[in-house]
C-alpha cells in the first residue's frame, strides 16, 4: 500500500511514553497475586498495543498504485506540456467580434454604423427608458458606484431589501433573495440544496449556467429529452424502483427536477402542469429557471408560472437574471421562506460575491414599477413576438425554431453541412449580409467543448417593444434576402 | 460516594469504565456528519466522526490520544476491581466495542448495514 506519511507527531511521543511506563512501574509495584493469568496476558498485550501505537507513524488511507517507481519515471520523462493558449485560425469567430459604441438600445451602432437592434436581450425596451436611468441617476449621486463588501459585510444597502420585497410582492412569493451576477444565481442556488449523493433530474437544453451549478453539486445528474415528459416519467420511475430495493438510502436522498421557464438555446416553454403532477406522484422538488420567461410572459409578466396558471406555491424555487427583460444586472432567487433563507448563508454568490451596485438596484427597482403601472407591454411583445414569428416563417433554407409568444427565437440552416464549422461560418456571412442592411443579428455562442448538450448552430433573432411594423418587415426581407443570396 | 452502600469502589469504577466508552461510542462512533453547513457538498454525510477526524489520516496524535485513554481507564478499572471475573467480562466487553471502530480497518465499515445511511 501506498502510505502518504504526514509529517511530524513525534513530540507527542515523548510524555505519553513516559506516562505509559509510570503506570506499567506502578503497576508493578502493586502487583497482587491474585490476578488471574489471562488478565495479565491481556494487559500485557495492551500495553504492547499502546507502545505500537506510539510509534506508528501518520498515513492516508490511499488507493493502490501499481506503478514502480521507474515507470513514474518513465512517463514524467515523455510528458510534454500543452500549450497554454492553444493555436486558433486567424478567422475564428472569436478573434473578430463587433464592437458596439453607445448603448444597446433599439438603435445601436456595430462597427461604426447605425443598425435596428435585433440582438440583445431588451425585451421591454427598459434600457433606454428616462424613468430608468433618471432613478439610476440620483442613486448614483446618494451611493456611489459600487458597494465594496459582500452582503454580509457592510454590502447591504436599502435599495437592496427594499428590491427584494418588491420581488417578492410582484411574483407572490414569501421571499427573494438577490445575487449580483445573472449567472451566478442559478449556479449558485443549486449547490446550496443539492449535495453528493442527491439525484437531479434535468432538461438536456438546460442553459450552461444551470450545467455549472450541476457540476459544482456534485450529485448524480440525469439528462431527459428535451421537453420530453414520458422520458423524465421513465427516469422517476427507475429512480422508483431503485428507492423501493434501498429504502433507508431513498429515505436520505433529495430529489429535483431542474427546468427553464422559456428556453434559451430552443425558445420553447417547458410543460409546466404536466410536471407539477409529476412531483406531487414521485416527490421531487421543481426549480424553475426563468430568466427568459420572467417580464415576459403571464398576463402580468409574472413568467410561466402566471403563463400556465399555476399555483406558485408548487414551484418550489423561482430563479431570474434580472439582465433581459429587467435591463439591469444581477439575478434573483424567490420561493417561501424557509427555502431562501437557506441560500443567504448557503448560496456561494450570495455570501462570497459583493453586492448588486446600488444604482442597479434602483434602476431594477424603477423597472419593476414600470412593469406594474403598464401591464399592457406584455400583450404588445407578445403581439410583436407572434409578427416576427409569422414574417420569418419561409425563410428560403432556414427553419425558425421557437414558440410563437417567445421573444428570441433560433433560426437554424434547414439543412446542415456536416461540419459546424462550415454552418457557422455560413451563418456569420447572413448576419454579415444583414449588418451591412443595417440590421444587427447575433450568432448565438456556445463554449463548445464545455457544453454538454452542443445545440446545432443559429442565428438568435430577438423581438423588442420599441421595433415598429416596418422594422420588423425590412429585418424580415433582409434575411429573406440574406438566405436567397448565401444559401442557394 | 463511598458512604452509599451500593455504590462500592469496584462498582463505581467498572461504571465509569462503562459509561465513558458508551458516551464514546455515541459521539465518535455513531453520529454521523455534521451539524452545520460545510462547504464540501456533503462529502461527510455518511462519516462518523471517528472517520471525519484529520481528514482521514490515520494515527495522528489526536486520534492516538483517544485510542490510549479508554486503554488506560480499562487498566485502572480492572485494578481496582481486583480482577474480579463479571467485572473483567463487563469491562473488556465495553473496551473492545470502543477500541475496534478505530482501526484503520474498520474506516467506513458498517457490520450488517447498521448506521450505513
Amino acid at each position: 500500500m501506498a502510505w502518504v506519511e504526514v509529517p511530524g507527531q513525534e513530540k507527542v511521543l515523548k510524555p505519553l511514553l513516559n506516562t505509559v511506563i509510570i503506570l506499567g512501574l506502578i503497576k508493578c509495584a502493586n502487583f497482587s497475586p491474585q490476578a488471574p493469568a489471562y488478565h495479565l496476558i491481556l494487559e500485557g498485550i495492551l500495553i504492547l498495543w499502546i507502545v505500537r501505537l506510539l510509534f506508528s507513524k501518520t498515513y492516508k488511507l490511499q488507493e493502490r498504485s501499481d506503478l514502480t517507481e521507474k515507470e513514474k519515471e518513465d512517463l514524467i520523462e515523455e510528458w510534454q506540456p500543452e500549450p497554454l493558449v492553444p493555436p486558433v485560425s486567424k478567422d475564428h469567430p472569436s478573434m473578430n467580434y463587433d464592437i458596439v459604441s453607445g448603448p444597446p438600445s433599439h438603435n445601436i451602432v456595430v462597427n461604426g454604423k447605425q443598425c435596428i437592434n435585433f440582438a440583445s436581450f431588451n425585451f421591454l425596451g427598459l434600457l433606454d427608458n428616462e424613468r430608468v436611468k433618471q432613478k439610476a441617476l440620483a442613486s448614483l449621486k446618494k451611493y456611489g458606484v459600487g458597494t465594496c463588501g459582500p452582503r454580509g459585510f457592510y454590502g447591504t444597502f436599502d435599495v437592496h431589501l427594499e428590491l427584494e420585497d418588491r420581488l417578492a410582492k410582484f411574483m407572490r412569493t414569501e421571499e427573494a433573495i438577490i445575487y449580483s451576477y445573472g449567472f451566478a444565481t442559478i449556479a449558485s442556488a443549486i449547490p446550496a440544496y443539492s449535495k453528493r449523493g442527491d439525484i437531479v433530474f434535468v432538461d438536456e437544453a438546460a442553459c450552461f449556467s444551470i450545467q455549472k451549478g450541476l457540476q459544482a453539486s456534485r450529485s448524480f445528474i440525469k439528462y431527459f429529452k428535451h421537453n420530453d415528459m414520458e422520458d423524465l416519467e421513465r427516469l422517476l420511475k427507475e429512480q422508483e424502483i431503485e428507492d423501493q430495493k434501498n429504502p433507508r438510502k431513498a429515505r436520505v436522498t433529495r430529489r429535483f427536477v431542474v427546468v427553464e421557464g422559456l428556453y434559451i438555446n430552443t425558445a420553447d416553454v417547458c410543460p409546466l402542469p404536466a410536471l407539477v403532477k409529476l412531483k406531487y406522484k414521485y416527490k421531487v422538488r421543481i426549480f424553475l429557471e426563468e430568466s427568459m420567461s420572467f417580464g415576459v410572459l403571464g398576463e402580468h409578466g409574472r413568467g410561466v408560472t402566471e403563463h400556465f396558471g399555476v399555483n406558485i406555491d408548487d414551484i418550489d424555487l423561482i430563479s431570474a437574471n434580472m439582465e433581459n427583460a429587467v435591463a439591469s444586472i444581477g439575478g434573483f432567487c424567490c420561493g417561501r421562506s424557509f427555502v431562501i433563507d437557506h441560500q443567504r448563508l448557503s448560496g456561494q454568490g450570495y455570501c462570497f460575491s459583493a453586492s448588486l451596485p446600488p444604482m442597479l438596484a434602483a434602476a431594477a427597482i424603477e423597472a419593476l414599477n414600470i412593469m406594474e403601472e403598464d401591464p399592457d407591454i406584455f400583450s404588445v411583445l407578445r403581439e410583436k413576438c407572434e409578427q416576427v414569428h409569422k414574417a420569418l416563417q419561409g425563410t428560403p433554407g432556414m427553419k425558425v425554431l421557437g414558440e410563437s409568444y417567445a421573444p428570441a427565437l433560433h433560426l437554424q440552416l434547414e439543412s446542415s453541412s456536416g461540419s459546424r464549422e462550415t454552418d457557422v461560418r455560413m451563418l456569420r456571412r447572413i448576419v454579415d449580409y444583414c449588418l451591412e442592411k443595417q440590421i444587427a443579428l447575433t450568432l448565438a455562442r456556445y463554449l463548445d467543448k464545455e457544453e454538454r448538450f452542443l445545440p446545432p448552430p443559429s442565428i438568435r433573432v430577438v423581438v423588442t417593444v420599441e421595433q415598429t411594423k416596418e422594422d420588423i418587415d425590412r429585418a424580415a426581407s433582409c434575411i429573406r434576402e440574406a438566405a436567397l443570396s448565401i444559401l442557394k | 460516594m463511598t458512604l452509599i452502600p451500593v455504590l462500592t469502589v469496584p462498582l463505581v469504577w467498572t461504571l465509569t469504565n462503562v459509561i465513558h466508552n458508551l458516551v464514546m461510542y455515541l459521539f465518535l462512533h455513531t453520529v454521523k456528519g455534521t451539524p452545520f453547513e460545510t462547504p464540501d457538498q456533503g462529502k461527510a454525510r455518511l462519516l462518523t466522526h471517528w472517520e471525519q477526524m484529520d481528514y482521514g489520516i490515520q494515527f495522528t496524535s489526536s486520534r492516538k490520544f483517544l485510542t490510549i485513554s479508554p486503554i488506560v481507564l480499562y487498566i485502572l478499572a480492572s485494578f481496582y476491581t481486583k480482577y474480579d471475573a463479571t467485572h473483567f467480562l463487563v469491562n473488556t466487553g465495553s473496551l473492545l466495542s470502543v477500541l475496534l471502530p478505530k482501526l484503520p480497518q474498520f474506516h467506513g465499515v458498517r457490520i450488517f448495514g447498521i448506521n450505513r445511511y
